[in-house]
């Protein structure tokens, strides 16, 4: 009984071990920066792609209202060619 | 000896309640790496996202150009097939909106209110009329306009047109004159007002001392005199002084 309790106990002390050895394996301040720089060229590139989705709305606004205007236009000089029987 | 296994459990068991704890705190490599990868690849990712919406951009925009360019073109078109410019039409424009403005604010106003702007309603019916023989009113959306504005307008006039006509009783019973039919409630309530009636009814009224009975007299709106009825009133005053100068306004005329 007794040795089965050392054994329990070493097994343990050892896997312990083996646990906070992997634990402590961490990346070097340089690298935590490249993560750090990589993470905010990330949110950069988000904030870029967001503010050019709202222009291009916008401009996709203005140019569905010119592509009416210039059909409107079209239908109104059929309309004048018509009244002035040409 | 007991005891420091007690002690060497206790330790352990504590170690696997921290350990995870100091684990997330600091980052593995594996960690690292694995973040790494994924960030690359999505900046990677919205970096081809981004190129594409700059071109998707710079397509819109000459789209658009060549489309400006295209509307003057048309425009200019149309103008030439009426015979008129660029500035006549922005003219026409100009001036039809100066005029929906004003008739929306007619159409706040309430008929008492709206009588005194008759004058200035009549003046613009009849400028749409001459608006609506105009070249520039063969482009349907000005023709459109016009003819709405001309409908909201008579609308309006019509409104502020339906006469009150009052049916003159004898002076006997009724003590019916020009000055008494004014001063009543219904009418004006202002005694004053009865050179408005006269100058309402010149047709029948040429004297305004005399006014015969069942005789139905057109009473136009309004709540002062205009300059011509002022004008009228006087003229019958001085007459009636140099002809009777003991009499007393009030109790004229009959």
């Amino acid at each position: 009984m007794k040795k089965l309790i050392n054994f329990v106990i070493i097994a343990s002390l050892l896997i312990g071990g083996v646990m906070f050895s992997s634990c402590s394996s961490s990346p070097s301040e340089e690298e935590l920066r490249q993560l750090d720089d990589l993470k905010k060229s990330v949110n950069a590139l988000d904030k870029q792609i967001s503010d050019k989705k709202a222009e291009k709305a916008a401009i996709e606004k203005q140019v569905a209202e010119k592509n009416g205007k210039l059909q409107q236009c079209q239908s109104d000089q059929e309309a004048v060619k018509k009244g002035l029987g040409n | 000896m007991k005891n420091i296994y007690i002690f060497s459990t206790i330790i352990f068991l504590l170690f696997l309640i921290v350990a995870p704890s100091i684990a997330q705190e600091e980052m593995t490599k594996e960690q690292w790496q694995t973040e790494m990868a994924s960030y690359k690849a999505k900046e990677a990712d919205l970096q081809s996202q981004l190129t594409q919406l700059n071109k998707d951009i710079e397509d819109l925009k000459a789209q658009s150009t060549k489309l400006d360019a295209d509307i003057l073109a048309c425009e200019d078109a149309l103008y030439a097939l009426l015979g008129v410019t660029r500035a006549d039409v922005e003219a026409f424009d100009s001036e039809l909106t100066q005029m929906e403005n004003r008739v929306s604010e007619f159409q706040r106003m309430s008929d008492a209110e709206l009588v005194n702007y008759k004058d200035e309603m009549v003046k613009m019916d009849t400028r749409l009329k001459e608006m609506a023989q105009s070249k520039i009113c063969m482009i349907p959306r000005y023709g459109d306009r016009v003819s709405a504005l001309q409908q909201k307008l008579m609308a309006l006039l019509n409104s502020i047109q339906k006469e009150k006509t009052y049916t003159v009783g004898t002076w006997a019973r009724d003590r019916d004159c020009l000055w008494n039919i004014a001063k009543k409630k219904d009418i004006y309530a202002n005694a004053w007002m009865w050179p408005k009636i006269w100058q309402g009814n010149r047709d029948m009224i040429k004297d305004p001392d005399i006014i015969k009975p069942k005789w139905v007299l057109k009473i136009p709106e309004g709540s002062e005199l205009s300059k011509e009825e002022k004008s009228a009133a006087n003229k019958y005053y001085r007459k009636k002084a140099a002809a009777e100068p003991a009499e007393v306004p009030a109790e004229q005329p009959k």
